[in-house]
């Protein structure tokens, strides 16, 4: 398959959240400050790749020649587990800078549906590890630039003359219909 | 002996796991982020161990 196509299908077209209604928890909780939906997206993007690549590693090289693929999901829901705390010790030890700014959000990550979706999709759609690399980063960038969007209009939102009964999350599930009404004509991009 | 592979497998991950666990719980905060608190403001999720923590926190100062 095109990277680019791969790419840009998994950005725009197949977008994690308005297509496929996978991480659409973090997607209404941490999107009522464009500041948390930045933080969030960027830590989003770190796991989900660290993560995909190495599920991909494990699968190929240590699941598949023991004749062990019905393990994946179990063994790609622990990697996620322990990736995650690795990278929140590391980032402790080596990165007070980046500490202040993801750490909130890394403990977080771990119940993301998103990352586990991406690590197990890798493995159904078959793609070589190159393929798997823009695909970790496509999807999780697609995530972002989604919950970016979609904090920035609820930011205006929350100062709108909205009707009573809409304040909140319905007028929020109805923005994010409209959104992914939107984003289904980038269908005709690939 | 598939079985028993398998088994090992997940044991593994799962020791791997509560090391990690254990580890990163025991390495110090750094200086400057003791206090880090969330922004839980701008949060809709009420259950996430970062607010409960930080709930605790207020609830005994």
């Amino acid at each position: 398959m095109n990277l680019l196509t791969l790419f840009l299908s998994a950005l725009l077209i197949n977008n994690v959240i308005l297509s496929k209604f996978i991480g659409m928890c973090p997607f209404m909780g941490v999107s009522t400050k464009l500041s948390s939906a930045v933080g969030m997206g960027v830590a989003v993007i770190f796991v989900i790749f660290g993560a995909s690549v190495l599920s991909w590693a494990l699968y190929y090289y240590c699941l598949v020649p023991l004749g062990l693929e019905y393990m994946k999901l179990i063994c790609f829901i622990l990697l996620i587990a322990a990736f995650v705390q690795f990278v929140e010790m590391f980032i402790k030890k080596n990165s007070p800078s980046l500490y202040k700014s993801l750490g909130i959000y890394l403990p977080l990550i771990t119940t993301n549906c998103a990352v586990l979706y991406v690590a197990l999709d890798n493995i159904s759609q078959g793609y070589n590890f190159i393929e798997t690399l823009v695909n970790s980063i496509a999807v999780p960038a697609g995530f972002m630039l989604v919950l970016v969007i979609f904090a920035t209009i609820r930011e205006r939102l929350a100062g709108s003359d909205t009707p009573e009964a809409w304040k909140g999350n319905p007028i929020a599930f109805v923005v994010a219909a409209i959104m992914a009404i939107a984003f289904s004509a980038f269908a005709g991009l690939v | 002996m598939n079985v028993i592979v398998a088994i090992l497998i997940a044991a593994a991950l799962l020791g791997l796991n509560a090391w990690l666990y254990v580890a990163n719980k025991n390495t110090p905060v750094p200086e400057g982020c003791e206090s880090l608190k969330p922004d839980c403001a701008g949060c809709g999720i009420t259950d996430c161990a970062v607010r409960i923590r930080q709930n605790d926190r207020e609830e005994n100062e």
